[in-house]
Parts: structure tokens; C-alpha cells; sequence
């Protein structure tokens, strides 16, 4: 009998962790999205997701954006992100580290890239 | 968090020409994501098939004809995780060495390999003798129930690493 339960509990466990196992945005705060507009300070075109640093009107923004594959499949290369670049990133800010957003898309010469 | 030497290692880790590699490359990391996954489900099941039989299920069969290859499958499906895993964890070493749910998950780990290695001592003797049938001590009942549990427990601390 106790076997029987605990194998239903781990079959119920695998499942629930599939649910909610593509996000990875829980940190970001999606009731206060911001744009952050400015020229690219730094860029890392990195896994699991590139980030860029963008000097804004107010501060210098850490900008998370995507795996470097996805970002790559929909026309944001390197260069696209490279530093001296103007940005408008429209993302969440953390709920965590300090002055970091996470991008939902970003704009740069006129081209918009999805980053979810 | 987490002692100021033991950040300063992971740093120089994750700084490290293999952790930018990893970093760089288009698919080290993505690669390193779906083989740790599918090795989670190679060791997931047989440790599950292993612990099922400790547990009393499948007792038509004598438990080292269950036992025996499932534990065979568990110490690859392991080692693949461990090789896996290091590759994640190298790529962004001070940041997820100071999450604390993958220290919670480090800890589980070692409770884990511990529980295993004293099952292992406890049904020795079983294996050897243990004919179909033959109803299992309570101490390996226990052992394995707690095995089932751990291990359930790791796999949710490491997808709920992102999270937190």
C-alpha cells in the first residue's frame, strides 16, 4: 500500500513540474513594466541569456535578454545588441537584483525582436 | 548566504576560460540542459524500479534480478547527471552556488548518495539470499520509501532553481 502512494506521489510530482517548468520570469515584477531607452554600455552575447548594460536618462540598467540561440533565430546577432548600439528595451524590472529588467522586446534601429 | 571563501572560489570559477567557453558557445549550454534532463528520467526510473522493489512491488521476482541492473542504470544515469550538471553549474557558479535552493538541493544530494549507501549495506545480505516472495525487513522498506522521497525532492529544488 505505502508503495503504491509514494509511486502516486512521484507520478503527481513529475507532472506538476512540467507545468511550470517554462518560465523562469518569476522574479521580474510584470505589473510595472518599464522601457529603458539608451545607448549600449556593455553587452555579454551569452548563454543562458545575454545581457546588455544600457545608460539611461535615470541610471544604468542591467537589461536581461535571451538564450543566445533564440536571439540569434530571430535576427538579434551580436552586433545587433553590440556595444554603442541605441536600445529601447520594454521589460519588467527584478524583483531581486537591484537596477535589472528583463526584456520583453527590444528596439534597435527601428527592428523590433521578441525575447520570450 | 553563503561563506565569503566559498563565494570568492565559485567566482573564480565561474570567471574561468571553461565557464566563458561554456557561456560562448551556441550550444554547450542547451546541450548540457536536455542531457541532464534525460538523464534525470534514466535515473529517476530505475531508482524508482529499485526502490518500488524494496518497497515490496514486483515480488514475483527475486529482488536482485530488480535490484542488480536497476542499480546498474541508477550509477550511470548519476554519473551523466553529475557531468550535466557540473556544465550548468560551471557556466554561472557564484550565482546558482549562492541560490538557495540549489543549496537546499546540494544538501538533499548528499542525504541522498548517503541513504543509498547504507540501503545498499542493508539489503546485501537480501540480494544474495532472498528468494520471490520473500517479504522485506522494515528497515529496507523504510530506507527505500525515504530514497523515493529524497530523490523526488532534488529533482523539484532543480527546477524550482529559477525561481528563487
Amino acid at each position: 500500500m505505502l508503495h503504491r502512494l509514494l509511486f502516486g506521489l512521484l507520478l503527481t510530482a513529475a507532472s506538476t513540474m512540467s507545468v511550470f517548468a517554462h518560465h523562469g520570469w518569476g522574479s521580474y515584477d510584470a505589473s510595472k513594466p518599464i522601457t529603458v531607452t539608451g545607448p549600449i554600455e556593455t553587452s555579454k552575447y551569452e548563454n543562458p541569456h545575454a545581457t546588455i548594460t544600457v545608460k539611461a536618462a535615470d541610471k544604468v540598467w542591467t537589461v536581461t535578454l535571451a538564450p543566445i540561440s533564440r536571439m540569434q533565430s530571430r535576427g538579434a546577432s551580436a552586433e545587433f545588441v553590440g556595444v554603442g548600439k541605441t536600445v529601447s528595451a520594454y521589460g519588467y524590472p527584478s524583483t531581486v537584483e537591484k537596477d535589472e529588467m528583463r526584456a520583453e522586446r527590444i528596439n534597435v534601429d527601428g527592428k523590433t525582436v521578441e525575447m520570450r | 548566504m553563503m561563506p565569503h571563501d566559498a563565494f570568492l572560489i565559485l567566482t573564480a570559477l565561474e570567471q574561468s576560460g571553461l565557464a566563458a567557453a561554456i557561456r560562448q558557445s551556441m550550444w554547450a549550454y542547451p546541450a548540457a540542459n536536455v542531457g541532464h534532463i534525460v538523464a534525470l528520467t534514466l535515473f529517476a526510473g530505475s531508482v524508482a524500479i529499485m526502490d518500488a522493489r524494496l518497497m515490496g512491488a514486483f515480488a514475483a521476482t527475486p529482488p536482485a534480478d530488480v535490484v542488480r541492473p536497476a542499480r546498474r542504470m541508477a550509477v550511470l544515469g548519476l554519473l551523466l547527471m553529475l557531468l550535466t550538471g557540473s556544465v550548468l553549474f560551471t557556466a554561472e557558479a557564484s550565482h546558482v552556488g549562492s541560490n538557495r535552493v540549489f543549496q537546499v538541493k546540494a544538501v538533499l544530494i548528499v542525504l541522498g548518495l548517503s541513504n543509498a549507501v547504507f540501503t545498499g549495506r542493508a539489503v546485501q545480505p537480501l540480494l544474495d539470499s532472498a528468494p520471490a516472495f520473500a517479504p522485506m525487513p522494515r528497515c529496507v522498506r523504510l530506507s527505500a520509501s525515504f530514497s523515493l522521497g529524497i530523490w523526488v525532492c532534488v529533482a523539484a529544488c532543480g527546477r524550482l532553481i529559477a525561481y528563487f
